[in-house]
């Protein structure tokens, strides 16, 4: 055999088993696919109506023009048909604010008060978030204020009907598939196809009228999650691994940055919109006995001017990330390079949440990265 | 962690209860607290490590162990008022309790120092932290070679734990240094920055350094030490500040790639000496 | 002997609210707190002085002052210092008297008071010179932002005066409020929103209603008005002159162009 072919193979296999070693131990019997059913489309409203009548069910509903997830009052609120939602689904365990404890008199008393629920009609790349905040919150110190809300919660996901106009999922961490569902729904001609992956999601199966599915299904099913990838408007043109390097090695580039985040607000949207953000804030407030109260967390966003202020006393204070080119540089080197060896990809899922929300549209990744890296939508820097 | 957690799921951010057995402002604004924690167990942690202090209904503050673990029972901390938390805190007094979380991030590295010489360089409140490690070394003295301490403040007023300075001044097992940036007429040594000690002293090339205090001071002794040839991996810095969560999550601390809370508070400097964000 | 009533009566913090240049509108919306709240603020406080709601007047030593509406007259000055003297702390109250507000307006016209009072215009009652905010005239310690005041921040700050803590006052933009109650951004109907550089801390509910931020809780520190005006023109469908007086309504002290 050639050196050129041996070495390549070789690399091939350190790759696969880095791949597989970097899994977290927890999901690993989320890997393969249990069994994989049918449901009519007709059947529908009447699982969810039952799996609804047994515990809270967060789904994409309408809001105005736009989709959130919500707690489903019914099954006809469902909609499948959703491109994405304002926020990402990490709401449902990492609530935008979220109580830590409780204090009074007797001293404090833990806030951890998980409930059983389902999060239906998850996207791809929206688990593939997922995935990314249950290692960040587990490795380390466990953060079970997270975790917990975490592991009583059933994940369905979902099938793409519409690809939302920024989206660019297909070409963003292609080696990082997404592990962190229980089962997986997908849109087929005659209804759906309910791929289990784990017992809590093969206990769903009781809820509803599902069949066996059949090979042709199956196949359709494979067909319809390949071809939405192909539908994606905007594409990052590089390895996850060459960009990562780019991203790093702009760093002094003092006037890329700068011109980068000329029109930026320090808003924070790009932040508060990502699926994979989870920087916080804790504050403390008093009840009106002013004697008891309860100290949570609050989503935070790196950024806001006062992100990364430390206070020096006598009304002073320093910040380290003053300028507004040094915030925005900040979140890019999270998106694509900070966080890539301990999540085996890049901590952006190309969902195209930040493009969208970013009024003056200065925060989209691809064009940002492309521009960095070089490519046909931007030149070298 | 979490004693007081009644529910199974362990809380991190569920503190204890410690009781202040002793609070003593050093200077209008730095109160000196030794603690003892409520439940009767001992605080198990090593010299730079920190905890997270707090008083419910303001907040909780990231503060280094200011004592040496081989000082069994109590455990001693520094808060300075510069914000609601700290300013709260100091109006504790002996008999109060306030909250703990600890232990938190990443210590001095014994191991690197034991056998060698040892230099601590610390500037005004700088001394806290380190001296959770000056006193581990006086009190295993034999496990360190040549031990020298240079302590620097503004001015006299501002020096803090007036006792230990007292006995370091006349210790055989400590080589100590200090200065003022500004006399008063009662101050009768060494006037200047910090780094003008070096001339008082001999340092050897295979010294490790530790250096903790106001963010313009590093650079400075940095180029001494440099001078002298300690390698930049046996000079550590401790970076304490800005943490909120002190477990690695809130994103608060990080400086370009690194967490504070976790990666440190202590860091070789050689480790941070490339990352911008990590002296301002 | 005093009783516990008595005891518990003397340690009550003493409010008082004042009002100058102002509509009165965020004393009025106190009386929105509801019972519950009003009643278990009372446990703590005691009002001396409060014009909406009570006829006495306070003339001794105050712990917290309330002082609403805009400093536009010099005759108020002394009214002002002696408040100041005789109080602890002093809180601009609401967005007239924390950045002028909306009667700031009149300091980039010259012809308003015929345009509102027409021919009564030259009344003497009615003369005001520039509109600034109260701290023109005195020191104030904290501000209460928002056009009216937002009650639930009102009974925030109060709880953190009462412990001797240093209120938290916001200082990112609404848009972080809005996203995190899922508003759909008013700039993706083609209309214009101040909530890029506005301060936060009112829940962000103007856009929740469809109706744009205008910024009444002031801006947030380094606001990027260049970057505005850009926005208001390319996204939110204004001229360029338009987009740069719009942003005037509350933020009149505060822009790179007060008078």
């Amino acid at each position: 055999m050639p050196v050129l072919v041996q070495l390549n193979c070789d690399i091939r296999i350190i790759k696969f088993i880095y791949l597989m070693l970097k899994r977290p131990l927890t999901s690993a019997a989320r890997g393969t696919a249990m069994s994989v059913y049918f449901l009519k489309e007709s059947d529908l409203t009447f699982f969810l109506g039952r799996l609804l009548a047994s515990s809270p069910v967060i789904a994409p509903v309408a809001k105005k023009s736009k989709f959130v997830f919500a707690e489903l009052g019914s099954a006809a609120e469902l909609r499948l048909d959703y491109d994405v939602t304002l926020l990402p689904p990490k709401t449902a365990f990492f609530p935008v604010k979220q109580k830590l404890l409780d204090f009074g008199p007797d001293g404090p008393k833990s806030a951890i008060t998980p409930r059983k629920q389902v999060l239906f009609g998850v996207h791809f790349y929206d688990i593939k978030g997922i995935d990314m905040l249950d290692q960040l919150f587990a490795e380390g110190h466990r953060d079970n204020n997270y975790l917990a809300n975490r592991e009583a919660t059933t994940v369905v996901g979902s099938s793409i009907q519409k690809v939302s106009s920024r989206a660019f999922f297909s070409t963003v961490g292609t080696d990082v598939q997404p592990r962190g569902h229980d089962a997986f729904l997908t849109h087929v001609t005659a209804g759906y196809v309910f791929e289990t992956r784990t017992p809590k999601g093969e206990a769903l199966i009781s809820f509803g009228s599902f069949e066996k599915a059949t090979a042709a299904q199956i196949e359709e099913a494979a067909g319809v999650n390949a071809a939405v990838l192909k539908r994606c408007p905007e594409k990052l043109e590089h390895s996850s691994e060459l960009i990562a390097v780019k991203v790093r090695n702009a760093f002094a580039n003092e006037e890329l940055w700068t011109d980068l985040a000329k029109d930026c607000f320090s808003c924070g949207s790009c932040n508060i919109v990502c699926p994979t953000c989870y920087c916080f804030d804790v504050q403390d407030r008093w009840n009106l006995d002013q004697v008891s109260g309860t100290r949570h967390r609050t989503w935070d966003a790196c950024l806001t001017n006062d992100f990364s202020k430390v206070s020096l006393g006598a009304g002073g204070s320093e910040n380290f990330r003053e300028r507004r080119g040094q915030r925005f540089r900040h979140r890019m080197m999270r998106k694509a390079a900070y966080l890539n060896e301990k999540l085996g990809g890049p901590a952006c899922v190309g969902c195209g949440r930040c493009s969208a929300g970013c009024v003056p549209d200065i925060a989209d990744p691809v064009r940002i990265i492309n521009r960095i890296v070089g490519g046909r939508h931007g030149s070298s820097v | 962690m979490g004693h007081q957690c009644k529910s199974t799921i362990e809380n991190l951010f569920m503190p204890e209860e410690a009781e202040i057995v002793r609070a003593e402002f050093m200077t209008p604004a730095e109160k000196h607290f030794t603690l003892r924690l409520k439940s009767g167990k001992a605080m198990v942690f090593e010299p730079g490590q920190m905890l997270e202090v707090s008083l419910f209904g303001f907040g909780e503050i990231p503060i280094g162990f200011a004592s040496s673990p081989t000082r069994k029972g109590t455990f001693d901390i520094v808060v300075r008022s510069v914000g609601r938390v700290s300013s709260a805190l100091n109006r504790l007094e002996k008999g109060d309790s306030l909250w703990v979380r600890a232990p938190l991030g990443k210590g001095f590295d014994l191991e690197k120092m034991r056998g060698r010489d040892v230099l601590v360089v610390a500037g005004g409140i700088g001394l806290c932290p380190t001296r959770s490690l000056i006193n581990y070394i006086l009190d295993r003295r034999s496990e360190f070679g040549k031990f020298t301490l240079f302590f620097g403040t503004k001015t006299p007023k501002d020096q803090l734990f007036r006792e230990d300075l007292a006995q370091w001044r006349i210790s055989k097992n400590v080589e100590f240094h200090e200065t003022v940036d500004r006399a008063d007429e009662n101050w009768k040594g060494n006037v200047g920055v910090i780094t003008t000690l070096f001339k008082n002293t001999t340092i050897s090339p295979d010294t490790v350094a530790v250096i903790c205090g106001p963010p313009v001071m590093y650079k400075f002794v940095i180029r001494d030490l440099d001078r002298i040839g300690i390698a930049r991996d046996r000079i550590f810095v401790d970076l304490e500040r800005r943490m909120k969560c002190g477990v690695g999550k809130c994103g608060h601390c990080q400086m370009n790639d690194l967490y504070v809370c976790m990666d440190g508070p202590v860091f070789p400097y050689s480790k941070v000496q490339d990352r911008e964000e990590a002296f301002g | 002997m005093s009783t516990s009533i008595e005891k518990a009566k003397a340690s009550k913090v003493k409010v008082a609210f004042f009002d100058f240049s102002s509509c009165e509108g965020c004393q009025i919306e106190l009386t929105n707190l509801g019972e519950e709240v009003f009643t278990g603020l009372l446990q703590h406080l005691e009002f001396v002085e409060f014009r909406e709601v009570m006829t006495e007047t306070a003339k001794g030593p105050i712990d917290i002052a309330f002082i609403e509406g805009a400093f536009t007259r010099e005759a108020d000055r002394k009214r002002l210092e002696d408040i100041r003297a005789r109080s602890k702390t002093v809180i601009s109250f609401g967005a007239c008297a924390s950045t002028g507000g909306i009667t700031a307006l009149k300091n980039h016209m010259s012809d308003y008071s015929q345009c509102v009072y027409g021919v009564n215009s030259g009344a003497p009652h009615l003369a005001s010179q520039k509109s600034e905010p109260i701290s023109a005239a005195i020191k104030v310690d904290y501000a209460i932002h928002g056009c009216p005041m937002d009650k639930d921040e009102f009974v925030y700050i109060v709880s953190h005066l009462l412990h001797g803590k240093e209120p938290v006052i916001p200082n990112h933009p609404v848009c972080v409020e809005c996203k995190m109650r899922e508003t759909v951004c008013r700039y993706s109907y083609g209309h214009h929103c101040m909530g890029l550089v506005a301060r936060a801390g009112c829940g962000a509910p103007c856009p929740a209603d469809g109706i744009p931020c205008e910024a009444c809780r002031g801006f947030i520190e380094h606001p990027n008005e260049e970057s505005l005006t850009k926005v208001m023109n390319e996204r939110g469908r204004m001229t360029s002159e338009r987009a740069k007086n719009k942003s005037r309504m509350f933020t009149a002290t505060l822009r790179g162009d007060a008078k």
